[in-house]
């Protein structure tokens, strides 16, 4: 039997008609939108009877103004039938701060560290993960990056901070401290103003030496 | 667990250093114990190409646990490409696997363009230069390969060859570009520029020149016993474990898998091409070495026909909307005028929607998943590398062999922590 991604399509359709939300086919990628609570259980369907065997990247996008706010995109590959497949689901309600997603390690295991690489980029915690940690960002760092309300060019501590440890609980991913930093021209100012007077010291490195201290080097 | 209480936890409060110390003894029989040690291996260590720490668990000699810990080189190029333009964007694709920069340009370009829906005004002149400068840069990229491996092993001559011929290929590019490494030639539309006359002839000099090399790496290492020592049965990747994670390139072919995205998917025009899949039986670092060593051969006959077929025709296509008109056409113009200033100013807009491209680096599988809003900048731009997968096989590879093979195996896999950490 010849599988290509339009029959898995038809396939998934009629093997679980609960489980599919939207079906998309664009410049012949064929994507199938899924219902988050049935992801484990059509992967494991995808992967032992159709032979999608190969879990090429799992990603994420953000979509801050829709509701579910998330989506989490994984990329298959079925390496016996030549033919591949885009899954997603849509995760995230309002005011949810860690959507929940199950995890499909134990279908793939490969996909530990791209789960661990969606959850510290975006933070989606995927529910089954046996080892959640951060896998890019330093292990102390308290926001996401990827995120789409986090800034894009750095933030302002909330004071003066030279000849002091960084100090890591400062939440700069959060929107509101966003819009007060980043997107007022008033502090656009003090970004340039912090440019110049940390000019030899950036945050997370260890305060300058002293004139003396240099000379002795 | 309820979602609401998984709401509640914390996920930051997890705790890592319960995870990195794996301490324990055991008995021996003769009333001694043997304990484990937990070390650190890298991030700054010579044979781990860059900044890889592995926290290794050894007993006597032998790894028992290895944990890779990645991240130092992360720049977050990803976030960064959605701020630029689509063509600006290009050269942040360079500098995420620095020895293969132009099968970056590559996946990305391919990736746009199918977004854009122009795969097919792109001609054939443009799909064969990108196959001849892909082929070239893929030589170079095993050749650092090839000799950082030898060098970590020990056999110092062959890292000094090796950048010779290497030195050769980055004359090629600093000939067409300007610059020998992050060329950015490779573009959305086309090319930057057009080939220089002189392009041809140092492609055919250089497949003069090459092979009698390849032969000299051949003599100094294939046949050696001291590199068939150290190779041969180590860090073994089963073919089932290549799979289930997600190894691809030279690692998933070393295990006797044959598969390759140039033959599965064809793009750029390698249909067009005969070339063989070169496959390992035992999946172990030997296996590895020689499936990109037979791969260079194969990258030879590749160039061969791609230079001889190279028809005459267009760099760019001819859709002013996603390429800049030509120089001579701005200053008499109008037209040509407004879309070159458009072009540079905000850029293309492709519909909205998202491309996954898949192509084969030489690191393994690469491909861009971008995501588009409709507007001038990518939305999401997602960098599937080969590296990032292969890494993550690697414990399954080095947990039961000596510490000394670590280094063997690490130099087999042929990361690059650019691309691992984007």
């Amino acid at each position: 039997m010849v599988i290509t991604a339009a029959s898995t399509v038809e396939t998934v359709r009629n093997t679980f008609p609960q489980a599919i939300v939207e079906t998309i086919d664009f410049r012949g990628e064929q994507t199938l939108i899924l219902e988050p609570a049935s992801l484990v259980e059509v992967c494991s369907f995808l992967q032992k009877d159709l032979q999608y065997t190969f879990l090429e990247t799992i990603t994420a996008v953000d979509w801050p103004e829709r509701v579910p706010r998330f989506d989490v995109v994984y990329q298959l590959l079925s390496i016996p039938h030549q033919c591949f497949l885009r899954l997603k689901v849509r995760v995230g309600q309002r005011k949810e701060k860690y959507p929940v997603v199950p995890s499909v390690t134990g279908v793939w295991p490969g996909a530990n560290w791209y789960e661990r690489e969606v959850y510290d980029l975006f933070g989606l915690i995927f529910e089954g993960h046996p080892d959640l940690r951060r896998l890019l960002m330093p292990h102390d760092w308290t926001t996401h990056p990827l995120r789409k309300d986090y800034p894009l060019s750095g933030f302002d501590l909330p004071e003066p901070h030279w000849g002091g440890q960084v100090p890591y609980t400062v939440d700069p991913g959060v929107g509101e401290l966003y819009n007060q930093t980043l997107r007022t021209s008033e502090s656009r100012g003090l970004n340039e103003h912090r440019s110049q007077i940390n000019s030899g010291q950036e945050p997370g490195t260890s305060p300058a030496l002293p004139a003396e201290d240099k000379d002795n080097l | 667990m309820k979602q609401k209480e998984i709401n509640n936890i914390d996920p930051h409060a997890i705790d890592i250093e319960k995870v990195y110390t794996i301490e324990e003894s055991r008995p021996l029989g003769d009333g001694r114990r043997s304990d484990t040690m937990t070390i650190n291996m890298g991030p700054q260590h010579p044979s781990t190409h860059g900044v890889l720490r592995l926290i290794l668990t050894i007993e006597g000699e032998t790894v028992v646990k290895a944990i890779p810990d990645i991240g130092y080189l992360h720049t977050g190029i990803e976030k960064t490409a959605e701020s630029k333009s689509y063509h600006q964007a290009v050269v942040l694709t360079d500098r995420m696997d620095y020895l293969a920069c132009l099968n970056n340009n590559l996946a990305y370009a391919l990736s746009v363009e199918r977004l854009l829906g122009i795969e097919d005004q792109i001609n054939d002149k443009i799909k064969f230069t990108r196959v001849i400068l892909a082929e070239l840069q893929r030589i170079a990229s095993h050749l650092v390969f090839l000799g950082s491996s030898a060098l970590d092993l020990g056999a110092q001559s062959v890292f000094l060859y090796c950048f010779r011929e290497r030195e050769v290929i980055l004359d090629i590019f600093e000939y067409i570009s300007g610059v020998r490494m992050m060329t950015s030639y490779i573009c959305p539309g086309g090319l930057q520029a057009d080939l220089p006359p002189k392009f041809e002839q140092m492609v055919r000099d250089f497949l003069a020149y090459f092979p009698p090399r390849l032969q000299e790496y051949h003599a100094l290492l294939t046949n050696n016993q001291l590199w068939l020592e150290r190779t041969r049965g180590i860090g073994i990747l089963s073919k089932e474990d290549a799979i289930a994670y997600g190894a691809s390139g030279p690692t998933l072919r070393g295990s006797g898998f044959v598969w390759d995205t140039r033959k599965a998917f064809p793009y750029s025009g390698y249909e067009q091409f005969d070339f063989d899949i070169p496959v390992g039986n035992n999946g172990d670092v030997f296996d590895r070495y020689l499936v990109r060593m037979l791969e260079m051969e194969e990258s030879l006959k590749i160039i061969r026909q791609a230079v001889d077929g190279l028809p005459a025709g267009r760099f760019r296509v001819t859709d002013n909307k996603v390429a800049p008109p030509p120089k001579w056409q701005i200053t008499g113009n109008m037209e040509a005028l407004i879309h070159h200033f458009k072009l540079y100013t905000e850029g293309y807009r492709p519909p909205k929607g998202e491309s996954y491209l898949r192509t084969e680096s030489p690191k393994g599988e690469l491909a861009f998943y971008i995501v588009s809003d409709g507007g001038p900048n990518p939305y999401r731009m997602h960098v599937r590398g080969g590296s990032f997968a292969n890494l993550q096989v690697l414990p399954r590879m080095i947990e039961g062999n000596f510490l000394s093979d670590v280094v063997a195996a690490i130099g087999s896999i042929d990361i690059v922590l650019g691309e691992v950490d984007r």
